[in-house]
Formats: structure tokens, C-alpha cells, sequence
């Protein structure tokens, strides 16, 4: 656990006075790698990824990772404003943090997150719905900030006698004149780059020079995907050895190793922060170190078969013994009244269910969709009227459809949805085993959560509390 | 740790564990290893699963998140989702293309963009809805569809067992 928390991540905004910002730094972030954008390029489908991961992507399956449209890595373009929230975010981070955590556990913000975990409703949502809610917004002031001067002036690079001034701190080099400059003038700066070095003064500029000289950066022209099924195997290794990098190795593992090295290639001619081609061969060796031998583009379907199941040891013992105690002990004082109920005849139970059972239904109900966000339909009539036509029908059926495998769509997708392929027992069969609960019941006691039931009390994905809600179509498919 | 699925799968750990959704506790078994998970899932509410915790194993492969991670129950589970051995069959854990009866969107397939926590709350989801157009199990599919009183007995007597009751 030790080196878990060295690490930085969205959560650590959260429990300090500014949770707020645990959102605002998951955008940030790659949905693929999960750290900050580094070297952000946009699909055609306008999704962001760092250039590497997306590469990666493209080179799995040809798709983008967020909405699967078929899209290649010659058509990805850089996204500087991306870039740039990420680098001036990071630099604010530190001090913004601090200062977030001494003011820690104020009540409003203990009223915000009264349980340790979290519903989950408030689970991860798509980037879809991510970008229309929650996607910071730049506003027109921060855009003069970060460019305001730069645009006119030639840049300036800091030389103020502060002490503990870095001169490497926070500048980068231009990707295509090289001259160094602070990290934020840089967007700004290549507007304008005509590929001639920046004309600092002398003494900026003898500050400002790399301290220890370089290799002559990668070149920014980009590598060629091959078509390896036209390459013989010694004319694929002379490729390889042009462009220095080992040729060794089964022929599948070549491929593999020109296809990382051109994603890493490229990525760096994205970058305007490259490294060195040395730096590029370490990481190409390290990738491949990685990979050991199960390294697959195996399905893992495969790795189905070599399950052993001695995985499950007990590290996490503690938390795991804990909670089941607790379950043990709820389960016991469950047991006595659903044994009582088991005992009646199910018929009577039916009977005495009101038609509407705004208790019962959720439990075959609500469509889990996780990574929605809270009210997708809040405010979307046209969703919600979509989303009453399919209660609607599913109340005249007296027939639960079995789940076709889409769930409820937040917003209307411009396919047609595939209707009742499958219909399930009727409503009432299946209920009829299930205790009733109450949902006025206090939640005193350990409540294992379940997604359905617990959103649709709410009725958090339709705000149609009065209705009893029909699952059509909903719920995660299973294969 | 310069491997990109360690880097990842360290970073949903460090998620996770600051800010788990409810009824799931997930990390890898020794921190020198990230290719190998536990996790246990609460039973839903309103199920019969309920009151249960049902741990489970998954694996990692060497090219996460391009491809999915294999998902096990350790214990005894009867579902139509579930094979015998305890593997878990559902949609998020096949990439697209990899389903040979196409039932599945593919939007509810694996992405690299998908995660631990989704699967897990996938899972959870699933053990209050099967889904029985395509059963790993096809006893328990047919159970469920047939005799639904059998199966939940089954089901809650497993919870039970579970939990040493
Ligand atoms: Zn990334
Ligand atoms: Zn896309
Ligand atoms: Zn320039």
C-alpha cells in the first residue's frame, strides 16, 4: 500500500475542500493510460487520446477505444488546447492541492460524501455524456491568460534573478525551430514558428540553452505502417536494421517490435517535447522486456483454459474477513424473515401484491447502466418520451422482455434498437420469489447494494417515480 | 513498472482502493504483481444473491487494456452466466468481433477505455439480470427460465455456504 498513494490521482482531490476538482482532473486524464494527456491527438470522431495509446489502439483494432469508429493513425491531428489545460493544470496542481487539504472536511463538503464508497450512480460515466456535462470549459479569460502576451511579442523567457530558478523548469523546446521556451507560450508560439530559432538575447539565451548537448532531435517525418504480408522476412529484418532497431527475434515478434517502434516514432514527431532517438530505443527495449513471453495479441479466450485458480490468496484479507462478518450477520438476521415468507404459499403472495409494485420492480427493473451519468434523462424530453413509450409497452405486455443486450440509450442513438428478440416469464413469476422490500425500510443495517435497486428508488434514470418502471431492454448482456 | 498495463492496472488499483463503488473490493493479490486480481462483489439487493460476498479471481493480460482481463468466481456459483469452473462469461469481457453469436452491441464490448471497476459492477449487474440468449451455463440458463423457484434456492443456499452459515 506503501507506493500506492506516491502516486498521483483524481481521488486525491476528493476528501479535501476541493472534491470538485477530482472530475475536473479525470478529464485531464487519458480514458487508455489513464495519466495526464501526453502529446493529446484527436480522432476523426473528435475523441482524445495521448498519441502513443491511440497508436496502440490503432494498431489492436483499428478503432477509436471511446465510440469504435474505424479511423487510422494517419489522420490523427494534435490537440494543443488539450495539451495546454493538461500543462498548466499540472503546474497549478501542487500548490492548489495543499492548499485544498488544509482546508479539509468542511461540512458542506462532508455533506457531499457522507459514506466511504460511493453509489453507483455516480459511477464513471462515457466520454460521450462526459463532454456534453462535465468538460471544463475555457473560458475567454483563460485563453487571453495563456496567450495574451505571447501573441504580439517575441517570446521572453523568464530571467528573473529569482534563486531557485530552474531554467529548465517549465519550458520545453519548439518542435520545429528548437528554441526553448516556457511551456505555456509555446501553443501560441507555434502559430507563428517559422522555423527560425526565436531571437532571444544573449544572456536569456545562454541561460536557456539545454545544459548538456544533445543528440540531434528525431526528425519530424513520420513512419510508414508496413504492410507486412508483403514483406519477406529478410527484406522485413533489413527494414529494421534501417532503421536501427534489433532484428532478431521469430518473425511475429519483429512485427510486433517495428509496430511499437513506429508507434513510438511517430508519437514522438507528435510531441513538442521529443526525445532523443536513444531515449526512443531504451523505452522500444523496455516495452519489449514487458512483454515477456505471454506478451500476446492472443485473444483471451485463450487464457480462459489456463485458469488454475490458485490466484485467490489474502492479501486484502483484513478488508475481506470484515465484510463478511457483517454479511454473516445480516444474512442471519435476513434469514428468520425470509424463511418466514418462503413458508407461505406463493399465491397469497401474488394476491396481496398491489398491480404496482413500486417495491418489486426494481429488482427486475431499472437497466444498469453504469457508466451513465446521474439524470441523463433530466431535461431530455426527447429521451424520456422514448423511455415512457417502452414502460408503457412493457406494462400492456404484463411481460418483462428479456434484455437484448442494449441498455436504455441516454441519448437516442440513430440505430433502431432491436425489439423484444426475447421475452422473458411473465412478470409475476419472477417476482414472486423475491421477499418483498420495503423501501421505506430503514437502512440501519449492512444493505448489499444492488444497482437496480437502489437507482431505480430513486428512479435515477427516468425520474418517473410513479410509474412502475419495466425493464424492456435493459441491463447489461451477457454472453 | 515501464510496462503500460502494469502502469495502468496500478492506476485503477490506486483508484479503487481511494474510491471504491459500493459492494466491490478489488485489487491484485501482491503488489509485485498486477497481472492478478481478487475481488469480491456484494450479492445484489432484491436478489437472490443478496446478503452474499463472492469472491473472485481475474487476470490481466500483457497488452491490457488493448484486451480484456479473464474473470473467475472462486466460490460456488450457480448462473446462467457463470461456467462451471466459475469463469465469468459476459459482453464487456469479449472484445467486439470475438463473439461468435453477435448477440452483444457493440458498445458493451471491451474497450481500452473500459476498467476493472466497470467489469466488476458489470458483473454485479449481471448476477441480478441473466442474460440467457447465450449461457455459459445452460443448466442454470434453463432453471432460471423454467423452474426460477429451484434456482433461487440453489442460489441462496450457495450465499449461505459462502458465508459459512
Ligand atoms: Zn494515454
Ligand atoms: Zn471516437
Ligand atoms: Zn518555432
Amino acid at each position: 500500500m506503501s507506493k500506492l498513494h506516491a502516486v498521483e490521482d483524481p481521488t486525491d482531490w476528493l476528501n479535501t475542500s476541493l472534491s470538485c476538482f477530482e472530475p475536473l482532473e479525470a478529464a485531464l486524464r487519458c480514458q487508455v493510460c489513464k495519466e495526464f494527456y501526453d502529446t493529446p491527438m484527436i480522432t476523426t470522431c473528435s475523441h482524445t487520446f495521448c498519441s502513443l495509446c491511440i497508436r496502440r489502439c490503432f494498431n489492436s483494432d483499428g478503432k477509436c477505444p471511446t465510440c469504435r469508429t474505424s479511423d487510422q493513425a494517419d489522420k490523427l491531428r494534435r490537440n494543443w488546447v488539450v495539451q495546454e489545460l493538461v500543462d498548466t493544470f499540472k503546474a497549478a496542481r501542487p500548490a492548489a492541492l495543499k492548499l485544498a487539504q488544509t482546508k479539509a472536511g468542511s461540512e458542506d463538503d462532508e455533506a457531499e460524501r457522507p459514506k466511504r464508497k460511493r453509489k453507483l450512480e455516480d459511477t464513471d460515466i462515457e466520454e460521450d455524456s462526459f463532454e456534453d456535462t462535465r468538460r471544463p470549459r475555457r473560458t475567454r479569460r483563460s485563453r487571453s491568460v495563456a496567450h495574451g502576451t505571447s501573441q504580439e511579442e517575441p517570446i521572453e523567457l523568464d530571467d528573473s534573478g529569482d534563486g531557485d530558478y530552474d531554467p529548465e523548469e517549465g519550458t520545453t523546446l519548439c518542435p520545429i525551430c528548437k528554441s526553448r521556451m516556457k511551456v505555456g507560450l509555446v501553443y501560441a508560439h507555434l502559430d507563428l514558428c517559422d522555423g527560425k530559432p526565436v531571437n532571444n538575447n544573449g544572456a536569456t539565451r545562454a541561460r536557456t540553452q539545454p545544459s548538456k548537448p544533445k543528440e540531434p532531435l528525431p526528425p519530424a517525418a513520420r513512419l510508414p505502417q508496413l504492410n507486412y504480408s508483403l514483406l519477406k522476412d529478410n527484406a522485413l529484418k533489413k527494414k529494421l536494421q534501417d532503421l536501427g532497431i534489433a532484428a532478431h527475434g521469430s518473425r511475429a515478434l519483429i512485427i510486433r517490435r517495428h509496430t511499437e517502434w513506429v508507434n513510438l516514432w511517430n508519437s514522438n514527431c507528435d510531441s513538442s517535447r521529443p526525445r532523443t532517438k536513444r531515449e526512443l530505443l531504451r523505452e522500444l527495449d523496455s516495452w519489449e522486456r514487458s512483454q515477456g513471453a505471454g506478451a500476446s495479441t492472443v485473444p483471451s479466450a485463450v487464457m480462459k483454459k489456463d485458469f488454475d485458480g490458485e490466484g485467490w490468496a489474502a492479501s486484502n484479507k483484513d478488508q475481506f474477513d470484515e465484510l463478511i462478518a457483517n454479511a454473516r450477520r445480516n444474512r442471519a438476521r435476513k434469514e428468520a424473515k425470509t424463511e418466514e415468507r418462503e413458508e407461505k404459499p406463493n399465491e397469497d403472495q401474488i394476491d396481496s401484491m398491489p398491480t404496482h409494485q413500486p417495491e418489486q420492480a426494481p429488482s427486475i427493473s431499472t437497466p444498469v447502466r453504469h457508466d451513465e451519468i446521474p439524470n441523463p434523462y433530466e431535461g431530455n424530453e426527447k429521451a424520456l418520451s422514448i423511455v415512457r413509450e417502452k414502460v408503457d409497452e412493457a406494462n400492456s405486455h404484463g411481460r418483462r422482455l428479456r434484455s437484448s443486450g442494449q441498455p436504455i440509450p441516454a441519448p437516442p442513438r440513430d440505430e433502431e434498437r432491436p425489439g423484444s428478440i426475447n421475452e422473458g416469464p411473465p412478470l409475476d413469476e419472477e417476482v414472486d420469489a423475491n421477499p418483498p422490500i420495503s423501501s421505506q425500510q430503514p437502512s440501519s443495517q449492512f444493505v448489499p447494494i444492488s444497482p437496480n435497486v437502489d437507482m431505480s428508488r430513486k428512479a435515477h434514470m427516468f425520474r418517473l417515480p410513479e410509474d412502475p418502471i419495466i425493464d424492456t431492454d435493459g441491463g447489461t448482456s451477457v454472453s | 513498472m515501464a510496462n503500460p498495463a502494469s502502469k495502468r492496472l496500478f492506476k485503477e488499483y490506486r483508484g479503487l482502493s481511494s474510491d471504491p463503488p459500493e459492494g466491490i473490493t478489488a485489487g491484485p493479490v501482491t503488489e509485485d504483481d498486477m497481472f492478478l486480481w481478487e475481488a469480491l462483489i456484494q450479492g445484489p439487493e432484491g436478489t437472490p444473491f443478496e446478503g452474499g460476498i463472492f469472491p473472485a479471481e481475474l487476470k490481466f493480460p500483457k497488452d491490457y487494456p488493448l484486451a480484456p482481463p479473464t474473470m473467475r468466481f472462486t466460490c460456488e456459483m450457480w448462473h446462467p452466466n457463470v461456467y462451471q469452473n466459475g469463469t465469468v462469461c459476459i459482453s464487456i469481457l469479449h472484445p467486439p468481433g470475438d463473439d461468435p453469436n453477435h448477440y452483444e452491441h457493440a458498445s458493451e464490448r471491451w474497450s481500452p477505455i473500459q476498467s476493472v471497476e466497470k467489469i466488476l459492477i458489470s458483473v454485479m449487474s449481471m448476477l441480478a439480470e441473466p442474460n440467457d440468449e447465450s449461457p455459459a451455463n445452460v443448466d442454470a440458463a434453463r432453471m432460471w427460465r423454467e423452474r426460477r423457484k429451484e434456482y433461487e434456492r440453489i442460489v441462496r443456499g450457495n450465499v449461505r455456504k459462502g458465508l459459512g452459515l
